[in-house]
């Protein structure tokens, strides 16, 4: 099994223990793909499948979109752009903040603001 | 600290504890019928889009930049429910619409009170659809505009004032949570300026729709459980599409299929049970608003669209544990006209 295969097969399981809703050909359909080709996916057998259906699996089985897509070697393209339009910058930010911890990443995440209400 | 993820609120306290997270959203839903009739849950349909204020503060109106916090669009008679998600780390989260309680009715405190109990609990709450009107029943939030009398607002304040929604949360307090960690595992960017002018002010406010049976769970930790001294909160403002649009540049989400469509394709209803925990009781104020379309029928309007009774058949029962509480569809769904 691939990390991802993996991932995506125990995440699956955890949740059908409890609800056979996430049988293996049931979840298949709801994101739109093949039982067999989920259960290769599961397997390792076949690459991780393309972004927009590791979204739609990561949503199913109520994993955060980002990690999934990481742990198929993809980044999503909504990041991808937003670095396109000022690669330096993000460039730069992203490799000096490669170490940091997260503690250190989140203070510098921006706040939705509270106003005077 | 509240950051905005996709289209969350994402509320972390890191000098509290590092697992004190949660995250809260808001669902597009079909609106139930306002008939009187008590109806099981309707189904999410995805997020309705969020957006800080102050990334379009060119052209909004100084009161909307004034509060801060987050845009959101909705349709005129659109309803919408609230979603609460904690791992494990339990919250306090108080929810207003106009500033006054969505469940006691009362005019907005930051403060937390226990009589009557004016917050939801987290993680037992998942969440929260409605005011409380009756033991056990909601009435749908519903959008309406303000300034017409439909809001509970309007109803219990009498003014049009704040529109919106408000919510505040409160962490539980470190060591209670180490406490009960310890017993259980024992056990188990700025815009470019343009010389726009600031869009009409006119607000959207949360009014009463249809009725539905969900519980409002008391609080089994005690006031003594909260950690009063830290809390984030957040205004939430409520466009409605034009102004949506005007603003952000982005068309909102398209309207939800009626009850009746839904309620046609077979399509799922929720029921939810706590198991052991108590409903909270409704209060004098909220036992008194009047649904939407009461207003409307008292004053010879129609405010809402599609209002005829449904039969409901297929109602999914959920749990409060061992098992993920799903009860979104598709975002995409398209239903048979």
């Amino acid at each position: 099994m691939t990390q991802f295969g993996t991932y995506v097969n125990t995440a699956r399981r955890r949740l059908q223990e409890h609800d056979r809703r996430y049988s293996l050909r049931q979840v298949a359909r709801r994101i739109g793909v093949e039982p067999g080709y989920l259960s290769k996916i599961e397997r390792g057998q076949v690459a991780p499948p393309s972004e927009a259906a590791t979204v739609r699996l990561a949503k199913e089985l109520d994993q955060d979109a980002d990690v999934l897509l990481a742990l198929g070697g993809k980044v999503s393209s909504d990041l991808q752009d937003v670095i396109r339009k000022r690669p330096r910058l993000f460039a730069q930010l992203i490799r000096e903040l490669k170490q940091a911890p997260d503690h250190a990443i989140l203070r510098i995440v921006r706040e939705v603001r509270d106003g005077d209400w | 600290m509240i950051t905005l993820e996709n289209d969350r609120l994402v509320i972390r306290f890191p000098e509290v504890h590092k697992d004190a997270r949660c995250a809260i959203e808001f669902q597009r839903t079909l609106r139930i019928p306002d008939d009187g009739l008590d109806y099981p849950l309707p189904p999410g349909m995805g997020r309705f889009p969020l957006r800080h204020v102050d990334d379009y503060a060119r052209r909004m109106p100084t009161d909307w930049l004034r509060r801060g916090g987050v845009l959101m669009p909705m349709h005129q008679a659109e309803a919408m429910w609230i979603s609460f998600e904690s791992e494990e780390y339990p919250f306090a989260v108080k929810i207003a619409t106009g500033k006054v309680c969505a469940l006691t009715g009362e005019t907005w405190m930051n403060h937390l009170n226990t009589d009557p109990q004016d917050y939801a609990v987290l993680p037992d709450q998942p969440w929260l659809d409605g005011y409380c009107v009756a033991q056990g029943i909601v009435r749908q939030f519903v959008a309406m505009p303000l300034g017409q009398g439909y809001t509970v607002e309007e109803q219990l304040t009498g003014e049009a004032a704040h529109g919106g929604l408000q919510l505040i949360a409160y962490p539980m307090k470190a060591e209670r949570y180490q406490e009960m960690m310890a017993k259980q595992s024992a056990g188990a960017p700025p815009d470019e300026f343009v010389a726009y002018s600031p869009i009409d002010s006119a607000s959207m406010g949360l009014a009463p729709g249809g009725r539905m049976r969900q519980e409002i769970y008391e609080d089994d930790y005690g006031l003594d459980a909260w950690d009063q001294r830290h809390a984030s909160r957040c205004f939430i403002t409520i466009a409605n599409s034009l102004q949506w649009m005007t603003l952000t540049g982005e068309r909102p989400p398209t309207e939800a299929p009626t009850a009746r469509e839904y309620a046609s394709a077979g399509l799922p209803w929720f029921d939810y049970f706590g198991g052991d925990l108590t409903a909270i009781a409704d209060t004098d104020k909220l036992r008194a608003i009047s649904s939407v379309a009461e207003i409307g029928a008292a004053n010879g309007e129609s405010p809402l669209p599609e209002n005829e009774p449904v039969e409901v058949n297929h109602v999914i029962a959920l749990r409060r544990k061992g098992s993920r509480q799903v009860r979104e569809v598709p975002a995409d769904l398209t239903l048979p006209r």
